[in-house]
């Protein structure tokens, strides 16, 4: 009678040390990782031209994706304010309800899974291809250092870029949002903005930058390893850019929980 | 010269258990072997690709991996390898892949109109046309054409030893034939040592001086192509028939 009981146990111990050696493998490596890009941007031996190059990928050409999902978000979360505060609340309160929403949470959160799918699957998709069709050993083989010409580069473009295309979700969440509270429920422009003054806190743009500076770490970071870590041909790629994307999303949501009790108390 | 030293490798079952073999200077050494016996680890380890559980490779003297710090980066500096589908890279132009042969401190210091003729020579050498190609992409360019590219590559920057991995796979016969020519050619104008590691036995017998098999993770034979012809050794016999065999099928069908 206790064998199948001790097999279940033995079954689950087995799966958890599996789980917790996978987690640690996992975190080793992005350390290592993060270490190998620092000793190459301390030794300047990242190129310029890359970190510019990326920055137009990652930046330039996401404006327009951004510039969708931030003007949905502003105007969703407008007529959903507009529909829970016109009987209730003073109309203004839709302008403090836009702004913070979309200043601490809509731009970073929604920015960053529109980077993770645009740039993070990308970059795991194009690091696993060249792991499977042996570029990255050529590199190495050249005497020169994959992760100062790889991986650095798209690091410090993450970091850099992600702020500035935040900033531009933010201000094109709000000015949705304004256009729709005028046309939803007449509330217009100067008594959004009064509404958006009146509970405002400089704090409030540190968070959401300071938010948007990690996710814009955190993608990149986790998309170079899991493509450096890509096995097998065209069938490993895809699962390991479907893993990273998982991983990426899951990681963020994770890291967002982690704001507010650090930085909103 | 290069010697592999008590070489051990796994991915989660053993590859190389043992391994122990010389390649001397000026030699052309063909390694032939089944598939999955780790031929091409084998060839990793010599650069550090792939860094062996146990054992030491040793390069003119040089302990790759007991030697002193730098020792891995200046083993590079001495070895071209030729990479089995090429391993282009793929946003670079011809011109800008091959310039990549060209160690990285020469070539920020070297000026541009050298580097350009470096690498003019280098395609020339391999039988390409630089004037037609220099600008393309490697998607733009056929198998055949993508291995001269990578060949030029790995001889842009004059090495002493080539390493060669299965730089026949996936051409038809007569590009087989004439990369053959090509390697032979070029080991001897450059005066390197070569180590190939092929399928083509009838090739790599025709071409080298010595040749070696690998089986089930160690050297089962060392010598010259006339010897291993004649070895009475059943895995070598079987191995050689069946070599043979497949290149009369592949003649027939093309």
């Amino acid at each position: 009678m206790a064998l199948p009981f001790t097999s279940t146990i033995f079954g689950w111990l087995a799966k958890v040390g599996r789980a917790y050696r996978i987690t640690v493998e996992h975190a080793g490596a992005l350390g290592m990782l993060v270490w190998d890009c620092t000793k190459a941007i301390v030794r300047l031996r990242v190129s310029f031209r890359e970190v510019l190059r990326q920055m137009h990928i990652m930046g330039i050409q996401s404006l327009p994706i951004v510039f969708v999902t931030a003007s949905l978000a502003g105007i969703v979360t407008s007529q959903q304010g507009g529909y829970q505060l016109i009987s209730s609340s003073p109309r203004y309160v839709l302008g403090t309800l836009v702004v913070q929403s979309v200043v601490l949470e809509l731009g970073p959160l929604l920015t960053a899974v529109v980077l993770v799918g645009r740039i993070g699957a990308r970059i795991t998709a194009e690091l696993g291809t060249m792991v499977v069709s042996e570029q990255i050993d050529a590199f190495q083989s050249l005497g020169r250092d994959p992760i100062a010409i790889l991986a650095a580069p798209r690091i410090i473009a993450g970091v850099l870029t992600m702020p500035l295309l935040v900033g531009f979700a933010d201000v094109i969440g709000i000015w949705a949002g304004m256009l729709m509270a005028d046309f939803d429920v007449g509330l217009g422009s100067e008594t959004f903005l009064y509404g958006a003054r009146l509970f405002w806190h400089s704090w409030d743009l540190f968070y959401g930058f300071s938010k948007s500076v990690v996710f814009g770490f955190v993608i990149p970071v986790i998309s170079v390893h899991m493509g450096l870590r890509t096995k097998g041909g065209a069938a490993g790629v895809g699962l390991q850019t479907t893993q990273a994307v998982m991983f990426m999303i899951l990681t963020i949501l994770i890291v967002d929980a982690l704001f507010p009790p650090l930085l909103l108390q | 010269m290069i010697e592999y030293r008590n070489i051990h490798k796994s991915f989660d079952i053993p590859v190389l258990t043992g391994v122990n073999m010389t390649v001397e200077t000026g030699e052309m050494f063909a390694l032939f072997g089944p598939s999955g016996t780790g031929k091409s680890v084998l060839l990793k380890t010599t650069i550090g690709l792939i860094v062996p559980d146990q054992g030491d490779v040793e390069i003119d003297g040089l302990s790759v991996y007991r030697g002193p710090s730098d020792a891995l980066e200046r083993v590079r500096r001495k070895v071209g390898y030729v990479f089995q589908h090429a391993a282009l890279f793929d946003s670079l132009n011809v011109f800008e892949n091959v310039s990549m042969g060209i160690p990285e401190e020469d070539l920020a210091r070297m000026p541009r109109a050298d580097v350009v003729r470096k690498v003019w020579e280098a395609l020339e050498i391999v039988n390409l046309e630089p004037r037609e190609i220099l600008a393309k992409l490697p998607s733009e360019l056929s198998g055949g054409m993508k291995k001269r590219v990578g060949i030029a590559r790995a001889i842009v920057g004059r090495p002493e030893i080539l390493l060669w991995d299965e730089p026949t796979t996936g051409l038809d016969p007569v590009n087989t034939a004439a990369v053959e020519r090509l390697i032979k050619r070029l080991s001897r104008e450059l005066e390197v040592t070569s180590l190939v590691v092929t399928h083509d036995v009838e090739g790599g017998l025709l071409m080298c001086d010595r040749v070696a098999m690998l089986h089930s993770g160690t050297l089962l034979f060392c010598g010259t192509p006339q010897e291993f012809r004649d070895s009475p050794d059943t895995v070598v016999r079987a191995f050689v028939d069946r070599a043979a065999a497949e290149a009369a099928l592949d003649m027939a069908s093309t």
